[in-house]
């Protein structure tokens, strides 16, 4: 049963800065370790950070990894999600704050995207965009349905 | 696809492919999973976790994880459960059947079972 996605940015920036030889790496060091039936390797849309390519987030727990190379990989493996420990050095927890924050800290709470209410490109970096159920899940054609079934053209119910 | 009900029925069933990456929820299962908790069996007791909050339909209440090294490596495999609002609860010397008591009497029952607790061992 998988227990952890890690979520491995496919947009242009990542993508050349070489994340799909990060992801094929990822694979093959997950199936070595005997963890294929734990955890899933998941390619998403655009983070919107891509200086700071490639980017990996892994989940539940919500760590955000920077700059990952090839060579980290079997460290990220072998570490967090064998064994429960984040690879620190590879961390992103920038809060934009004085004090320095030590360990994970999610996403939202980055300087980067704290002060980002993102609307249209929520999804981008959290669900794989070829997969239609996922987008349907995060609430895709919600709107829509609600729209075409429950409101008038004056636009109330 | 052709009615609201379809989509919201295509919402739930793939749900629990997802819920993972929404983040920490209300209740937190933490297996300590460092070389001391593997050798001690860790792995089976967190895939145990794993498997029982995806039967029971727990998925969007309980995030399963692991951690390093507690620092108590004879009393492996040891879990902690965390509950916004209660008291930590840490238990010793776990294996996959006495998870199924756990996600009974604590994680659905709201009581811990004492008798697995560090305190009783």
């Amino acid at each position: 049963m998988i227990r952890t996605h890690v979520l491995i940015c496919g947009g242009t920036g990542c993508t050349s800065s070489n994340s799909p030889a990060i992801r094929a790496a990822m694979e093959k060091e997950i199936a070595a370790k005997g963890l294929e039936e734990e955890v899933k390797v998941v390619q998403t849309g655009c983070f919107g950070l891509c200086a700071l390519g490639p980017i990996m987030i892994v989940y539940p727990d919500g760590t955000f990894y920077s700059r990952v190379t090839e060579a980290d990989v079997p460290e990220i493996v072998e570490e967090h999600l064998l064994k429960g420990r984040p690879v620190q050095r590879l961390v992103y927890n920038d809060t934009g704050d004085e004090k320095k924050v030590d360990g994970p800290v999610s996403l939202s709470e980055t300087g980067f995207y704290k002060k980002q209410m993102r609307l249209a490109l929520r999804n981008c970096g959290v669900i794989y965009p070829v997969v239609i159920d996922e987008y349907i899940v995060m609430d895709g054609y919600a709107a829509l349905g609600k729209v075409l079934t429950e409101m008038t053209p004056e636009g109330s119910y | 696809m052709k009615t609201l009900e379809e989509l919201a029925a295509i919402r739930e069933k793939m749900k629990s492919k997802v819920v993972l990456r929404e983040g920490s929820s209300d209740i937190r299962v933490v297996v300590g999973m460092a070389t001391c908790g593997i050798a001690a069996g860790a792995r089976p007791v967190l895939n145990a976790f794993v498997e029982e909050v995806a039967k029971e339909n727990l998925s969007e209440k309980v995030t399963v994880t692991q951690t390093g090294c507690i620092g108590i490596c004879q009393y492996e495999p040891v879990v902690e459960i965390f509950e916004a609002g209660k008291e930590k609860v840490t238990y010793v010397k776990m294996t996959a059947e006495k998870v199924k008591r756990v996600m009974d009497e604590h994680i659905k029952g709201g009581k811990p079972v004492a008798e697995y607790t560090i305190g009783n061992n």
